[in-house]
């Protein structure tokens, strides 16, 4: 009982905070069409911390996800601008992704570079790569195919008013994918066991820098799917525009992980710590509170979950 | 014959340090204490026996403050007194030696031993670090430590060292603070991670203590070392004291049979089958940075014990063979098929279990379930579809194996860390043999774990042999390769010294091989 | 178990409720402005300038600096549609935000731009007018060498409201028979503009050593203006009566300006004045009759030595 409330607590907050805005907000906020607007607001940041997730269920960071979304909007941008098709520009971003996740594992397990470190450097290296192809430049306008920028904006029709938006669709089909590679396949267990001790899981016969390597690939993956949706859903593509990403993306997962018994993170709790962002965002703005407060609040909020669930298993 | 449960002090009181009488405990309704007693005299090393889970951690916690008893008294020089925190435990004189050091690695030795007190300084503000040695050097020669510089770093101490460097701190800290001069230490498994050479450098220092008119309660689960250092010894059993006895005059056996409430035949399982002639594992030129050319057999159904030093070698040659620090000059062959293992995992697919020394650091995924630990090297096997994951696989090789190895447990489900060290160690030998595999490379598979689960390990070893696998078992624990091993190896400078039977062999006998003393019997 | 819970929730409450009171005004209009750029100075400027006029009209305005996240516009675009505000302020790039501003305009809400481009979904944008700064500077220059000379101008075609510019001053020049266009040099931005369009200069010196080869400089703004007037002032050449102009008037343009040397002239933009037009704008839509034109001009003003300090 003790240790279930412990574990649920951060979903307990997020259910409050929900009440709250669903009090406050009564005409708007709880209404299919604003969940609808939340999916999709978060749907950018959730691909990248459903991703995320996988690297740090090994207890390792990607600190260049962020870089690696604008620098994946970019050179689909620039594809398009050279007249490629929409799908060759999403492929050939996706390809940068995971290659430059892969080359983010290599420094990690192969050439041994703390996490930290390794991805801080590509950070700036893929940042740099990002301004360098686009001359730091903004590419929009006619450059971006309508096919690809309506994207974003097309979605399922559910009722007349209503529809289910393609971005929305997409982090849904990430967080599947995530799930069942996580929670599912013998990849998922061995990356839990590698969090858990890494040189257990290495003397009990686990190719652990082979699996680090490739679950970098996937965080890369990842972070280009998201800044392909960035991009889509404005419409061009600018060399800083997913820097935000990576902090929300962290604070995310580790809000699911105050969820989580052995601290450990899971893609589900990492789904609700991106909604009680994403609600957070979506309720100040409809109370009309200050955007620099929301800031304070949000920030408060993950170091109160954080500091809760860590009190209450030091003294449990 | 067991007349004397719970005996009153029969000396005078002004002898008796500490008495405890009729310790209560329960968690959560479960007893983990009913009916503790134990009387400690000043100058005395008093051995706490007992199997995991009768109740010598809880008493020890009770002793430290950490946990309040739900009944029972405490005196201490006969007067009655309240542990209600550690500070009280302090101030009584209470000092504790845990197997886990909080030492600070990145300080030196006289900063670890001065930690929390004002240093010696020079015109006020600088600290002065001659002054410090000086102080932290006489503080060690009062114990009779001479070879550990006090300017050194803790990090680059050995173990054993480390644990000398805090028994100094513990018996110098009388100033500290709220303390009081050091009365009683408690020590908890102290020698585990020791040589059996750093382990007779605590030996002496602890004689040194009890010289000084100290009391210590000694807990460990190796017999030998208690039997000869021990002037007592307490027995508790399912949370009840069950014998107090001198050591003088008193049986191994005895003490085995106090502690677990059966009799063996002997303290370990006969053998059930003869050794077959088949080889299964050949090492022929192994060397590596720790290794020089080391060479040996064995075959299916047979024990091979290699003995040694700490850090001779025997560790070493286990990890060599599965890869587990990389590649290595020299030739591998299972059943007369060379084998290239350059990775531990290319040694479990080829039918070696491997079981590491440090269950916690390289054994176990703790945070993870006994079927998540168990079917780690196996997965492969527990696929569907070529990647998901077949749980109710996974669980029933848990349930299986954990059966087969006496494992208690609540279910596959529970989580490891929640275990026992026995019930861990069996759960590292349920992946072992999960995998049925030709060979098991075992280091160290009984440090730490006790008596119950010992014997169940060392039933297993005699079962699985019999079934023809092949084992290779390093320990620093002499009387378990006498008779468990069907030949020893004995390694001394990363080096074969040699090899002997272990047919008319003594615990004395290897002991003087591992030492390398002139003395020694040849093989 | 309890104390965690008794932590967490009353605290979470308490910061919600506390920050909620803050803005729980009734008004006479919600205006919503959203911007990526509040850190940027002229945006500061529009907003403080559109806050002081919706004072006096008793709005209750929530600015939201989305802090150079261009997506988390358009949520918070579509946050402000579900919430019903009355009326809009973007100032954003309106193609990079379509997605939020069909959802606005969905749910029937006007939507003014503060110097943030044609649109469709806009009811007007409220601009410098770009048109005009150019040929200001570029009738101040063809003024000042009398209509005849070489002239040395700084464009940049990649970026459509500065290729404007460029236009509109070949055109000022080109009606000047007597005037030659010694060169059209587009400098490399990427380290702000100065130190290559001082290069260039440089090199455009050297290739005319002769006294009065060169006339003036025309710059489409300010950095290329300040890079050929620390070439001119290297090359020791500043008593030739070159005259220099730029656009945007930064404060290093002014220093510039008011210290009396070759940089003669710059363009200020209004930027209190957008703001106030913009709330001129919302308030006139509110009211029922929206502005007719889908950008609404600002005036600007030719900064000299005469009028710098101002």
């Amino acid at each position: 009982m003790a240790s279930a409330l412990k574990t649920y607590g951060t979903l307990i907050g997020f259910v409050l905070v929900v009440l709250f805005f669903w009090i406050e907000i009564p005409d708007t906020f709880m209404t299919a069409k604003n969940w609808l607007n939340i999916s999709q607001q978060v749907s950018m940041l959730a691909v990248v911390a459903f991703t995320m997730t996988i690297v740090m269920v090994m207890g390792d960071f990607d600190l260049s996800v962020g870089s690696m979304a604008s620098l994946a909007g970019i050179v689909a941008a620039l594809a398009f601008r050279d007249g490629h098709g929409v799908w060759v520009g999403v492929a050939l971003a996706l390809a940068v992704g995971l290659v430059g996740g892969l080359l983010n594992g290599a420094l990690v397990a192969y050439v041994g570079i703390l996490p930290f470190v390794a991805t801080l450097g590509t950070l700036t290296v893929y940042s740099g790569l990002a301004f360098l192809v686009s001359g730091g430049k903004t590419i929009f306008g006619r450059d971006i195919p309508t096919a690809f920028s309506g994207f974003a904006r097309s979605g399922i029709s559910l009722t007349d008013t209503v529809s289910l938006p393609s971005l929305t669709i997409v982090a849904a089909l990430v967080l599947l994918v995530v799930w069942f590679t996580l929670e599912q396949t013998t990849f998922g267990r061995r990356l839990y066991a590698i969090g858990g001790n890494k040189e257990a899981a290495r003397l009990a016969g686990i190719r652990v820098r082979r699996l680090r390597f490739l679950a970098f690939g996937l965080s890369g993956l990842g972070a280009a799917t998201a800044g392909l949706m960035y991009a889509s859903r404005v419409a061009s593509a600018n060399p800083t525009q997913g820097s935000g990403l990576m902090l929300d993306a962290i604070a995310a997962v580790f809000l699911g992980m105050t969820m989580s018994e052995e601290g450990e993170p899971h893609v589900a709790a990492t789904l609700i710590g991106v909604l009680i962002l994403g609600v957070l965002g979506n309720g100040l703005t409809q109370m009309s509170i200050d955007s620099y407060v929301r800031e304070v609040l949000i920030g408060s909020i993950i170091v109160l979950a954080v500091a809760s669930s860590s009190l209450g298993k030091t003294k449990g | 014959m067991d007349g004397r449960r719970c005996r009153p002090p029969d000396r005078v009181s002004d002898m008796t340090l500490l008495s405890i009488n009729g310790l209560d405990k329960s968690f959560a309704g479960a007893r983990a204490l009913g009916g503790a007693s134990l009387e400690v005299r000043a100058g005395e090393v008093h051995a706490l026996m007992g199997e995991n889970g009768a109740g010598k951690s809880t008493l020890i916690k009770v002793l430290a403050g950490v946990v309040k008893p739900d009944a029972g008294a405490i005196a201490i020089d006969g007067a009655s007194v309240t542990i209600g925190s550690p500070a009280d435990s302090l101030r009584l004189g209470l000092r504790f030696i845990h197997q886990e050091l909080s030492v600070v690695p990145h300080l030196s030795v006289a900063e670890n031993i001065f930690l929390g007190r004002d240093y010696p300084r020079r015109w006020g503000v600088m600290i002065d670090w001659d002054g410090l040695n000086r102080r932290a050097a006489a503080v060690l020669a009062g114990l009779g430590v001479n070879h550990i510089p006090p300017g050194r770093k803790m990090a680059r101490l050995s173990v054993g060292d480390q644990m000398l460097v805090k028994i100094a701190t513990a018996f110098q800290d009388a100033s500290v603070e709220g303390g009081a001069p050091a009365r009683l230490y408690v020590m908890d498994e102290p020698t585990a991670a020791l040589s059996a050479e750093e382990s007779q450098r605590l030996f002496a220092v602890i004689r040194r203590l009890r010289a000084a008119g100290a009391g210590i309660i000694y807990v460990s689960h190796r017999l030998d070392e208690v039997m000869e250092l021990a002037d007592r010894l307490t027995v508790l059993r399912d949370g009840a004291t069950v014998a107090t006895r001198d050591i003088a005059g008193l049986q191994k056996l005895e003490v085995i049979e106090l502690m677990i409430g059966r009799r063996f035949a002997e303290g370990y399982p006969p053998r059930l089958a003869p050794v077959s002639s088949e080889v299964a594992l050949n090492v022929e030129g192994l060397s590596t940075a720790y290794l020089q050319d080391v060479t040996f057999e064995v075959r299916k159904g047979e024990i091979l014990g290699l003995a040694g030093l700490e850090g001779a070698g025997q560790s070493e040659v286990i990890r060599a063979i599965v890869g587990a620090d990389g590649g290595h000059d020299g030739a591998v062959s299972l059943a007369g098929r060379p084998v290239k293992i350059e990775e531990p995992v290319s040694a479990w697919a080829k039918g070696l279990a491997f079981l590491p020394r440090e269950r916690r650091q390289e054994g176990l995924v703790s945070s993870a379930s006994i079927a998540g630990n168990v079917s780690l090297p196996h997965l492969d096997d527990l696929v569907r579809f070529g990647l998901v994951l077949d749980r109710a696989a996974e669980a029933e090789q848990a349930v299986d194996l954990g059966r087969k190895v006496k494992l208690k447990s609540k279910g596959p489900r529970q989580k490891v860390r929640e275990l026992s060290g026995g019930n861990q160690q069996k759960v590292v030998f349920a992946r072992a043999i999960a995998g049925s595999p030709d060979v098991l490379l075992l280091d160290e598979p009984t440090r730490g774990v006790d008596v119950g689960a010992r014997y169940d390990i060392h039933a297993l070893l005699r079962e699985l042999t019999a079934e023809g696998k092949a084992v290779v078992l390093a320990s620093s624990d002499l009387p378990e390769l006498v008779y468990m091993a069907d030949r020893i190896i004995v390694f001394r400078d990363g080096k074969v010294a040699t090899t002997v039977s272990t047919e008319g062999l003594d615990q004395a006998g290897l002991a003087a091989l591992c030492f390398g003393t002139p003395t020694a019997p040849s093989a | 178990m309890t104390a965690t819970l008794r932590m967490r929730l009353p605290a979470a409450a308490l910061f919600l409720s506390a920050v909620f009171a803050t803005g729980a005004a009734v008004a006479a209009g919600k205006i919503a402005v959203i911007t990526p750029y509040l850190a940027q100075p002229g945006t500061q400027f529009y907003v403080e300038a559109f806050q002081a006029a919706a004072k006096d009209k008793a709005w209750d305005v929530n600015v939201i600096d989305t802090k150079g996240d261009v997506a988390a516009v358009i949520s918070r675009l579509e946050d402000a549609a579900t919430q019903k505000v009355d009326a809009v302020v973007i100032n954003v790039d309106p193609a990079q935000v379509e997605a939020g501003l069909a959802a606005v305009k969905d749910a029937g809400i006007p939507v003014v731009g503060m110097d943030a481009g044609a649109s469709p979904y806009l009811v007007t944008n409220v601009t410098s007018n770009g048109y005009a700064m150019a040929a200001d500077t570029a009738a101040y220059v063809a003024n000042r060498i009398e209509g005849k000379g070489s002239v040395v101008m700084f464009v940049f075609d990649a970026f459509p409201p500065v290729q404007v510019r460029g236009v509109i001053a070949d055109a000022v020049f080109g009606n000047n028979p007597d005037i030659k266009v010694l060169d059209r040099v587009t400098p490399d931005v990427s380290d702000g503009g100065i130190a290559d369009s001082r290069a260039k200069m440089e090199a455009i010196l050297a290739a005319n050593p002769d006294k009065g080869s060169i006339s003036a400089v025309w710059a489409a703004w300010d950095q290329p203006a300040l890079g050929a007037l620390q070439a001119i002032e290297a090359a020791g050449r500043q008593d030739e009566g070159i005259v220099i102009t730029g656009i945007d008037a930064n404060p290093q343009a002014r220093e510039a300006i008011a210290a009396g040397g070759n940089f003669e002239a710059s363009m200020a933009q209004d930027f209190h004045g957008i703001g106030a037009a913009a709330a001129e704008a919302v308030a006139q839509t509110l009211s029922g009759k929206p502005p007719k034109s889908s950008v609404t001009y600002v005036p600007t003003k030719l900064i000299t030595i005469d009028n710098v300090k101002e």
